[in-house]
């Protein structure tokens, strides 16, 4: 195997593959990178067998500058390899693999020889047939991913919950995720087939990744599903994660539908304040905010108290604060992760009790995307 | 830190105006049971178990002063005391008796102020700066409480008064047993003048040869030096052998103490040989700690397994919970996890014990959603 090539592109594509090689695997050949060159072209293939992503650099695309001496396949250790080629000295690289797996990397007058590992030996990523293909517009599933994985559990005493629930099913795509603290609901229409349905778990770490290595000028991702796998495909990049066994829990019905209590916030603004007011709570152990809201009086205030540091206290702008009084407390963390994923737009917010959860939705479009948080009960 | 300290002045401030009693119960284990057992009356008696019966293991809880005298004293492995002693009688602590007979204790004291620090079973400073009794006198009042201690028990104690606790357990322990002694503002600086160093509280055997190293033998070796001195001699530590040595002692009666943990262990006398036996003990000692945090008010995130084998190894093991807990099952499953992760039957179990840490009041309670039927505990 022998090829030259552009290395900005390269470092490029393997700075995409490395996302999903990890160092610590227990499978020592999952610490390299797969480079497999064909007449068409190379592919770089990582893994840590919950994730794997392979980057296509064709050969037929001028721009990759990509020159086939001879085409075969090679694994390199992932970190050494790329930090080497990020250091080469002059634009082009030249990699050629020798006897016994010894690899030369050679641009301008440096020279690296590197040990391989049999190809041979790599993991074969599943292949996903399916007729059943959807297309998703980049940028949106991307905002879908952010709005989502922030309610994701990190805690392994419920796997089920560290996954975002996509279910899709008569054109309509919902993604919900829950630390059974919080809850984050999404939902989109998509021009498929009517018949194409879907319900599964994807693990919300996987995601993440997904969303980091989709790059600005892709445009569409299709998403095919197999029985316990998912393949994105976005441009060049394949992207598969493992899915998540296991029966979700019924989450609509955690949704209230009706309100006592409602009230209108710029997101920013009360983003900014519940972080001000989160400076003290974070530093006592008890890290709640106290809300209050007046209808009589039109008045919304904040309090956070750290019997240690101090306290704080501020009236919120807010707009069409309607229904009865009510007195609550949140953790701020929840709150400003809520905030954070509504970007700039007016919310409104609606609560039923003191110690019922209360949504968060955007004021022009209550339908397609709502948080839900559940209050604390103070003693 | 240290170095920039030659430029910065910290003032020493004192304050003369509390009035604080420390009470030490006299040789407390030994004379409950010299109370109990009049026959032990008048011979050397040691806390602990019989060495002869334990292999030599163990260590003396305590010991009466007619033991004291030839040399045992608390925290010597029993086998040393038995050589020092050979006619010693050992005696197994009671502890449930020595726990209400401090209740007791505590009952009086609670006549006089609520503002009280137990520091052990045997011993607790009172702050009556202003008391129930409206006694202006702290010796009249702790001459008071020693009085009534002898009545309801039958047991004496000595009690220290200063202007701090300091000062006052520096003092109850100047006139050991049953006596009373009072350091005055005036009187401080000549008292801890002529203080041995060993004496000081919190100036242990590792510091000793180390403040001997430096000439220090007396409260007033130490009032010679300065604070930087001594700062950077012994950290922190120096800071409050300095302060100490001036008569300073600014730390509150604790009488809220905050608990750093709530455990319950148990040792077996038959050592646990199954994996039901251990799981039925970790259920009851769960249902036991859960109790405690209950009446407490307390959940703690960080559950601690401890467990001893046959040969006396000692394992701890820790987890780290995401959220507080405090129900009996949460306990139960995660000292489980525990003994599933690390537990080991091979050497049997002869103790178990399960603890919380990191606690905090129960002050707020994050609502779950009901996602599980299972998980509906509320």
């Amino acid at each position: 195997m022998q090829f030259s090539i552009k290395r900005t592109l390269f470092v490029k594509k393997l700075n995409d593959v490395q996302r999903a090689i990890s160092s610590k695997t227990t499978i020592p050949i999952l610490t390299g990178i797969k480079l497999a060159l064909t007449d068409a072209g190379l592919m770089l293939t990582g893994s840590d067998a919950d994730i794997s992503i392979e980057a296509f650099i064709s050969a037929t695309d001028e721009k990759n500058e990509l020159e086939i001496g001879s085409t075969g396949a090679i694994v390199l250790p992932a970190r050494f390899f790329s930090e080497i080629v990020k250091k080469l000295p002059e634009d082009t690289m030249t990699l050629e693999v020798k006897d016994n797996f010894q690899t030369e990397l050679r641009s301008g007058s440096a020279s690296f020889t590197i040990n391989g590992l049999d190809a041979n030996n790599y993991p074969h990523l599943p292949s996903i047939d399916t007729e059943k293909q959807v297309v998703i517009d980049a940028n949106v599933l991307k905002q879908l991913i952010a709005q989502t994985v922030i309610a994701v559990s990190t805690q392994e005493s419920r796997p089920i919950l560290t996954g975002v629930h996509l279910v899709l099913d008569n054109q309509e795509l919902l993604a919900v995720a829950t630390d059974s603290h919080r809850l984050s609901q999404r939902k989109l229409h998509l021009d498929i087939d009517k018949d194409i349905h879907y319900d599964v778990i994807i693990p919300g770490k996987s995601l993440l990744e997904l969303s980091r290595t989709l790059s600005d000028d892709v445009e569409t991702v299709e998403m095919r599903i197999a029985e316990n796998q998912v393949l994105f495909v976005a441009g060049t990049i394949s992207f598969y994660s493992r899915l998540l066994e296991g029966n979700y829990p019924e989450t609509s019905r955690l949704i209230p539908s009706s309100s006592t209590t409602q009230v209108e916030f710029n997101a920013p603004q009360l983003l900014a304040a519940i972080e001000r007011a989160s400076l003290l709570s974070h530093a006592s152990h008890n890290n709640v905010i106290k809300l209050t809201l007046d209808p009589a009086k039109d008045d919304v205030t904040i309090y956070g108290n750290s019997p240690d540091v101090g306290n704080v206290q501020e009236t919120l702008t807010h707009s069409n604060l309607d229904g009865e009084q009510l007195e609550i407390s949140f953790n701020p963390d929840y709150m400003k992760d809520a905030l954070r994923s509504f970007g700039q737009t007016e919310i409104q917010v609606a609560f039923t009790s003191a110690l019922r959860p209360f949504t968060l939705v955007p004021t022009e479009d209550q339908d397609h995307f709502v948080q839900l948080i559940t209050p604390v009960r103070t003693f | 830190m240290t170095a920039n300290l030659g430029l910065l002045q910290i003032p020493l401030t004192n304050d003369f105006s509390r009035k604080i009693i420390h009470v030490d119960m006299d040789a407390f284990y030994a004379s409950i049971e010299e109370r109990e057992h009049p026959e032990f009356v008048g011979k050397p008696l040691i806390i602990a178990r019989d060495p002869s019966d334990t292999g030599g293991k163990g260590v003396v809880t305590t010991a009466n002063y007619s033991a004291r005298r030839f040399g045992v004293h608390s925290a010597m492995a029993a086998q040393k005391a038995l050589a020092l002693c050979p006619k010693a009688i050992f005696k197994r602590p009671d502890f449930t008796l020595y726990r209400q007979v401090s209740q007791q204790v505590h009952q009086i004291f609670k006549q006089y102020t609520d503002v009280i620090e137990y520091v052990a079973l045997d011993e607790a400073y009172l702050d009556v700066t202003a008391n129930k009794a409206d006694l202006a006198s702290a010796v009249m009042l702790a001459r008071r409480i020693q009085k009534q201690i002898k009545q309801l028990t039958q047991l004496t104690s000595s009690t220290g008064i200063s202007y701090n606790k300091f000062l006052a357990k520096m003092a109850s322990d100047y006139r050991k047993p049953a006596g009373t002694t009072v350091i005055m503002p005036k009187q401080a600086l000549a008292f801890l003048h002529d203080l041995p160093i060993e004496k000081f509280h919190g100036v242990g055997k590792k510091t000793v040869p180390k403040l001997h190293e430096l000439d220090i033998y007396t409260g007033a070796d130490l009032q010679k030096l300065t604070e930087l001195t001594l700062i950077q001699r012994f950290g922190k530590m120096g800071d409050q052998l300095y302060r100490h040595a001036h008569g300073v002692d600014l730390r509150p009666v604790e009488y809220q103490r905050q608990r750093k943990s709530v455990g319950r262990e148990e040792t077996f006398g038959q050592p646990l040989m199954t994996e039901e036996q251990v799981q039925a003990e970790l259920r009851r000692l769960a249902k036991g700690v859960a109790a405690n945090l209950a009446k407490a008010q307390l959940h703690g995130k960080t559950i601690v397994l401890k467990t001893r084998n046959r040969d006396f190894e000692t394992v701890t093991k820790r987890l780290t919970l995401n959220d507080y807990i405090a129900d009996e099952r949460s306990i139960n499953r995660y000292a489980q996890q525990l003994w599933q992760d690390s537990g080991d039957l091979s050497k049997g179990i002869r103790l178990l014990g399960i603890t919380l840490t990191t606690l905090n009041p129960i002050a707020f309670e994050e609502i779950r959603l009901p996602l599980f039927k299972s998980s509906n505990q509320r």
